[in-house]
């Protein structure tokens, strides 16, 4: 095999957090940015996300997902940034050595920083184990809108959509307005999961039915989908007898959630966290592993992508800081979730500098406060008119308010 | 009049509590994070529009479909008609994003323009 491609900082996926994050540790110094796609293009979920809602916090306006995409990579594309698509990474090494396939063969790439911004893929039917047989007409939420807005292929006339996801919500009035019946969208949780924009625009305006505390409990057809039974389901998950109905479907769409493709992540060993399921991470988003740096839908799952931009900003700026310098600040102050809160990323900060965290409530809570605490004092609160679990939280804590902190720890939890 | 209605302009949803007459217009409003709720409430009281984003084919271009929407938001109640016009129509590579593919829409004052760059295949 010829020698590795020496480059100051490689970023494995080329989607919303992968182009910001090459972008800016182009911009920060780095003097060669790689950045590696699997795909034929890059921008990732944004290609095929036509709908708009993307960029209001970064640029005021409500802008569609390719709109967007076409920003950040317009900003690569400027700063030279190398671009390899068509490129699968097959292995990482804890001294970050990339393996690479693609059209030349087999490549490795020695990188002074990986940035792993791998995003998302969706959760299956496999996953959620639904009874019933095994015809065609079952799909994700995804890859549905991959085939209508991407490849101009149609999936069916009758559609029933199992999930209140985002991606769901907004496939049901992506298909209504394509000329299909979206019969109805089940939800088994007794909240709808999509954030409740999308409950008003992409269900209400259409009339289109959204039934919580239930679920597909069969799925039947033998060549092609015929049709779902739907149940209600307990407070245990545990399925209500005598609910059970028919509703006739020739498509079945899964909007059930989605995993961080982590594989790399995990392989290379880098510790995880308990909640979000991606890496633990400081506030330069260093993993474990010296060097290697996470952020975007791989390290949380973010139901705004300015987030996942900003977010993915900062990890280029520090990846390329690392790679030119080998120096970060020292995060030895540790974060924790307390009351009312599912996590709070970043997991250790220095407190050198302004932190923004991000959190998730358990529940949906109204006109409470957000509070960061340090040996029974408050560094900061911040009131919440509204929190819900599809609502990620994003609180800044400016670089003065750590000065107070006592034994290097914070606690940020839900009060009153 | 008292209403709650929920402000789908960004991800965050908040669940604006607005008073108003139809008089007056907007008379009073809370529980909203940013000022683009402001116009939305409006909007949404007394002529609520919608932004449609959909595709459309194309010919001899490196995408199949060229995505577009409607600028500024048409009317909410002529949804499915602009649907029907957009239907049908096929565009011819390259296309920028901006550019116009349709314009003035069954006579909205609002465009169908392109939101993806689509090159020459």
């Amino acid at each position: 095999m010829a020698s590795p491609k020496i480059v100051d900082v490689a970023v494995i996926g080329g989607g919303p957090a992968g182009l910001a994050a090459a972008a800016e540790a182009k911009g920060a110094g780095a003097n060669s940015v790689l950045l590696l796609e699997r795909d034929d293009k890059v921008g990732g979920i944004l290609n095929q996300q036509v709908h708009d809602g993307f960029g209001t916090k970064v640029f005021k306006e409500a802008l569609t997902g390719p709109e967007y995409a076409a920003i950040y990579e317009d900003r690569v594309n400027e700063r030279n940034v190398e671009t390899w698509l068509n490129t699968i990474v097959t292995d990482l090494t804890d001294e970050r050595v990339i393996t690479v396939r693609n059209k030349g063969g087999v490549q490795t790439i020695q990188a002074g920083a990986v940035i792993i911004a791998t995003g998302c893929r969706e959760r299956t039917r496999g996953a959620i184990g639904t009874a019933g047989t095994r015809p065609a007409g079952v799909y994700t939420a995804g890859s549905v809108q991959n085939y209508m807005n991407v490849r101009n292929l149609a999936v069916g006339k009758k559609v029933v959509i199992l999930g209140s996801g985002d991606i769901g919500l907004i496939m049901a009035r992506r298909l209504t307005l394509e000329g299909a019946e979206v019969v109805c969208v089940a939800e088994i949780l007794p909240q709808p999961s999509g954030i409740a924009g999308n409950l008003v625009r992409c269900l209400e305006d259409y009339d289109i039915p959204l039934y919580l505390n239930t679920t597909v409990s069969e799925i039947h057809g033998k060549e092609r989908l015929t049709g779902v039974t739907l149940a209600e389901v307990g407070p245990k998950m545990g399925e209500v007898k005598g609910t059970r109905r028919f509703v006739e479907c020739d498509t079945l769409l899964l909007s059930v959630g989605l995993i961080p493709e982590t594989e790399l992540a995990v392989g290379v060993g880098v510790d995880m966290h308990r909640a979000t399921n991606g890496a633990v991470v400081d506030d330069s988003f260093r993993t474990s592993i010296p060097g290697i740096f996470s952020c975007g839908n791989v390290l949380q799952v973010h139901d705004v992508v300015d987030y996942a931009t900003l977010e993915s900003e900062k990890a280029g700026v520090a990846a390329a800081q690392w790679a030119m310098t080998g120096q970060l600040p020292d995060a030895k102050i540790n974060m924790s979730a307390g009351n009312g809160l599912r996590y709070v990323l970043p997991t250790t900060i220095s407190g050198e500098d302004a932190v923004d965290f991000t959190m998730r409530p358990w529940k949906e809570e109204h006109d409470k406060s957000v509070v960061f605490k340090s040996g029974g004092e408050v560094l900061r609160r911040l009131k919440m008119p509204h929190m819900e679990p599809a609502g990620m939280i994003r609180v800044r804590v400016a670089k003065g308010r750590f000065k107070n902190v006592i034994d290097n720890e914070i606690t940020a939890e839900i009060e009153d | 009049m008292n209403s709650t209605i929920v402000c789908i302009v960004c991800p965050v949803s908040c669940p604006v509590d607005v008073e108003w007459t139809k008089e007056d217009g907007v008379t009073g409003i809370k529980n909203h994070l940013c000022k683009l709720a402001n116009d939305y409430v409006a909007s949404e009281l007394f002529d609520p529009r919608r932004t449609v984003t959909t595709s459309m084919p194309v010919n001899g271009g490196d995408w199949p479909l060229v995505s577009v929407r409607t600028n500024p938001p048409i009317p909410k109640a002529q949804i499915l008609e602009v649907m029907d016009e957009i239907i049908g129509v096929r565009v011819q590579a390259p296309i920028k994003v901006g550019d116009v593919l349709i314009s003035d829409v069954l006579g909205t004052g609002c465009d169908v323009v392109a939101t993806r760059n689509v090159k020459s295949a």
